[in-house]
């Protein structure tokens, strides 16, 4: 199905769940603004635990999931996120999947990274396991461990399974899962499946939800969390010298991607070419990034590259910028490699400083952010910036939002385990000469 | 069809039916099955007993470095042996070292790693148990004493993508890369974008690989809720059948584009010709009695390779002895190859369902069944379903009709997913 000339891909719509607003227009506002999302945990007692903070998912309700109630049974926390998301999507596409057009869907996701729900988890101990060792025998009779709903939820197809029965998207339909790259690697999968003409349409996003008392410890045990418990709004602050480790947040971010043509010939509203996708693995440490930004550089090389686009072409960098020590200076010394001399030309901001780090989500909800500088001419802030770090040289973007054309943008997502993933997209005005905010 | 073709250059899997895919093929043959009573924990009064464990399960025969033990789990050390084996039977590491130093960083940033990873990971999260019972039901005493009691790297060991990233430092390939977390097509989606992969000129060469390990008491008790497992035995298109059974294991193809391999000249073992893939989007389990899916994936499989349906030598049925499954894709191949079907044959009788790695795994045996001539047997096909009627399957072997094996793989959320591979 290889075509020779790259069909080109569009953004029509998007759908966004994050910490700093239940849907775009919240968020993009809350991103301009750099309102952090952070606050003392809320979802359950953390008062013990090392990390009290995150940026959670505020005042979600139910009634933005588009699913009947015995479906809704089905989808956990993170699955939740991502059917409002979509939902959103849709109905900013303004196309949905029809009878007719059903097979030409495709679906990929970048899907969250836990098992079962810790109610379920908890549930499981106190039946078969009191006393801390397993009794087998009593599993047998573990209500949890017996409960058919609490296993679809469970599954990493479960996202996957409850947007393509919901939306009746019936072609190519897959999760990936490279921790933090996931959500920008299920973008670079639905856009080569546009191009090579598996579908011709895609719902594309990532999900994920760890604030729970193991989801927190995992992060916690590994040392990898801001301990600023008692300033939340200021505990990410990627790229600054103070900084100490991430904000965990949570959430779901979909577009809805088109060939270009199609759209438009429809007269779509296009956000954004989709025009590149790179990734690369680090094989370096599982956790650790290279100090020298070796493996993000051959993934952003490789993106821009894909997307026929120069260095010099790119406008706005949306950071990994996960506030880590090691993330921060080895990105920054990828951005070097890549851009070189034109490094201070380039704005740059991590948008986690204000939403934290949505995992599995994150690198589809900045992907977004990306489309939406380029349609708005603004590029949001890198907040909580004071103590530049000068191994960190990069011309962040600070104070106010830069307002202006933006021709190509980058979006960055590293992951545990060593794959790292760029997307490129590109103002639709620099494509057919339409612009992006045309309509 | 593309123009570059993606050649098959190295394979390994192991399961329970043997270490390498010609030990599991001759095993197949001789109609012996690797379902035996599960070993992991006491199953006394389980309503389903027996599975396809890999016997005398032994990590460091199927990973020599021990450190690594305590950062994966037994699914990711069944994974990172088949891309080993895969690996080594490719030649890729003496080829690599024949390069100078500026070849060599060209080749593993040329080199991509594409996972199909797998489905049960309820037990690891046992680990909190014992914290538990201290806290007992208090979150501030669970969080105070979480350092004490909880192994720091237990999100590590967790990760679903821990295959990819230690193929990845273990022999430093630095390609691009995917974690297919798509349950049971996991490993033949790994397989199809290494080779767009290699079509489209992202990278030169691809390890891909599909592995599993679904044998967890968790996993048993509700696999078996949902109606999808047997009692006793996994009888493919039988009247008698009753459900599936787990195996375990792990499947690898190493893949070369035909100049990647010409240039050292590779011993090729087989090509892969096209793959599809399509969604019954009828929720998480349930699936049509049409096999709409199927049909749509040979399909696009098919045209991807730009062969005829009659240029099928012999299918692989995902045959995985559930009721529904086995009946609908019958119907399936009665669509695609009307009266005139291919032999047809399936291998989850002998190595039980591998999840993830099924797909794979039952690729580099329908290499081995190729090269040999041999369309292996249902040995457990005793009754056939008449409603799985007009599909050529039987309990003898039969003989390939080409060189082309078209393998067919079904998983959750009502995906499927089709390869076709010739032999060399």
């Amino acid at each position: 199905m290889s075509g020779t000339a790259k069909r080109r891909v569009a953004i029509t719509g998007i759908g966004l769940v994050t910490p700093v607003g239940n849907d775009v227009a919240t968020t993009w506002n809350a991103l301009l603004a750099g309102r952090s999302g952070g606050a003392e945990i809320t979802l359950f007692d953390a008062s013990g635990f090392p990390v009290r903070i995150a940026a959670e998912v505020k005042g979600f309700d139910d009634s933005a999931v588009p699913v009947p109630r015995r479906i809704l049974k089905l989808a956990n926390r993170s699955h939740r996120f991502a059917l409002a998301a979509a939902e959103q999507a849709f109905v900013d596409a303004g196309i949905r999947p029809t009878e007719e057009t059903a097979t030409r869907w495709g679906c990929a996701v970048g899907a969250a990274m836990m098992t079962s729900d810790f109610v379920d988890l908890s549930a499981t101990h106190d039946h078969s396991a009191p006393t801390g060792d397993i009794d087998y025998a009593a599993m047998l009779s573990d209500s949890a461990a017996n409960d058919p709903m609490a296993f679809c939820r469970s599954q990493a197809t479960a996202g996957v399974a409850l947007l393509t029965r919901q939306h009746n998207i019936c072609g190519y339909a897959t999760s990936v899962h490279t921790a933090c790259a996931s959500g920008g690697q299920a973008l670079g999968t639905a856009l080569k499946l546009i191009r090579r003409g598996a579908v011709d349409h895609a719902l594309a996003g990532g999900f994920d939800s760890m604030i729970s008392p193991v989801g927190i410890s995992g992060f916690c045990l590994l040392s990898a969390l801001s301990p600023d418990n008692e300033t939340p709004q200021r505990a990410s602050r990627p790229f600054d010298l103070t900084r100490n480790g991430f904000l965990l947040g949570e959430g779901a971010g979909f577009v809805v991607l088109e060939e270009w043509e199609a759209a438009r010939r429809r007269g779509a509203r296009i956000y954004a070419e989709l025009a590149g996708d790179g990734n690369s693995l680090s094989s370096y440490r599982i956790t650790d990034s290279p100090p020298d930004g070796d493996g993000p550089i051959q993934a952003m090389r490789a993106a821009l590259a894909d997307a026929g686009a120069r260095p010099e072409d790119v406008d706005y960098l949306n950071a990994h910028g996960t506030s880590t020590p090691m993330n921060d200076r080895s990105e920054s010394a990828a951005t070097h490699a890549v851009f070189g001399g034109y490094t201070p030309q380039l704005s740059v901001s991590s948008t986690k400083s204000t939403m934290g780090h949505l995992i599995s989500a994150a690198g589809a909800v900045e992907v977004a952010v990306c489309a939406l500088a380029i349609h708005h001419g603004a590029m949001p802030i890198n907040a909580n910036l004071v103590e530049h770090d000068p191994d960190c040289d990069l011309n962040l973007i600070v104070g106010t939002p830069r307002r202006k054309h933006v021709r190509v943008t980058l979006s960055n997502s590293f992951g545990f385990g060593g794959s790292n993933s760029c997307v490129v997209l590109r103002n639709p005005a620099e494509v057919d000469g339409v612009g992006a905010a045309a309509h | 069809m593309s123009a570059r073709r993606v050649l098959v250059t190295g394979t390994g899997a192991v399961c329970g039916g043997g270490m390498d895919p010609a030990a599991i093929f001759d095993g197949i043959v001789a109609g012996r099955s690797a379902i035996a009573p599960i070993t992991q924990w006491d199953t006394a009064g389980w309503p389903c007993r027996v599975a396809a464990e890999i016997p005398d399960f032994n990590p460091r025969a199927l990973v020599d470095d021990r450190k690594l033990h305590k950062l994966i789990r037994r699914t990711d050390l069944v994974g990172l042996y088949a891309a080993g084996s895969a690996l080594a039977t490719a030649g890729v590491v003496a080829h690599r070292d024949t390069l100078d130093p500026a070849a060599t960083a060209v080749y593993n940033d040329r080199t991509g790693v594409y996972v199909g990873s797998g489905a049960g990971n309820f037990s690891n999260q046992y680990d909190y148990f014992p914290l538990m019972t201290d806290a007992n039901g208090d979150l501030q005493i669970f969080g105070r004493e979480l350092s004490n009691t909880v192994n720091p790297m237990w999100l590590l060991r967790t990760l679903s993508n821990n295959v990819l990233g230690h193929i990845g430092i273990k022999w430093t390939l630095k390609g691009p890369n995917a974690c297919i977390t798509n349950h049971s097509v996991g490993g033949i989606l790994a397989v199809i974008e290494a080779t767009e992969a290699l079509r489209t000129g992202e990278a030169d060469r691809a390890v891909a690989v599909g592995h599993d390990a679904p044998i967890e008491p968790q996993m048993v008790i509700y696999y078996h809720r949902l109606g999808l497992l047997a009692s006793e035995a996994l009888l493919p298109f039988d009247v008698r059948r009753d459900g599936s059974l787990f195996g375990e294991g792990a499947g690898a193809l190493f893949l070369e584009t035909e100049a990647s391999a010409k240039s050292r000249n590779a011993p090729v073992l087989g090509e892969i010709l096209g793959g599809g893939h399509a969604c019954e989007a009828q929720g998480l389990i349930a699936i049509r009695d049409d096999g709409d899916g199927v049909v749509r994936a040979v399909t696009q499989a098919l045209d991807d390779a730009g062969i005829a349906a009659a240029d099928v030598g012999m299918i692989v049925t995902h045959g995985n002895g559930v009721w529904q499954s086995d009946f609908s894709e019958a119907a399936a191949i009665r669509s695609l190859f009307g009266n005139a079907p291919p032999p047809v044959t399936a291998f989850k009788w002998a190595i039980g369902h591998l999840i993830a790695a099924a797909g794979i795994v039952e690729t580099t045996v329908a290499l081995n069944a190729l090269k040999q001539g041999i369309v292996p047997g249902i040995a457990t096909l005793a009754q056939p379903d008449p409603n799985c009627d007009g599909i050529s399957v039987s309990m003898a072997a039969q003989e390939p009709r080409s060189n082309v094996a078209l393998i067919l793989c079904r998983g959750f959320a009502g995906t499927d997913a089709a390869l076709l591979v010739r032999a060399a």
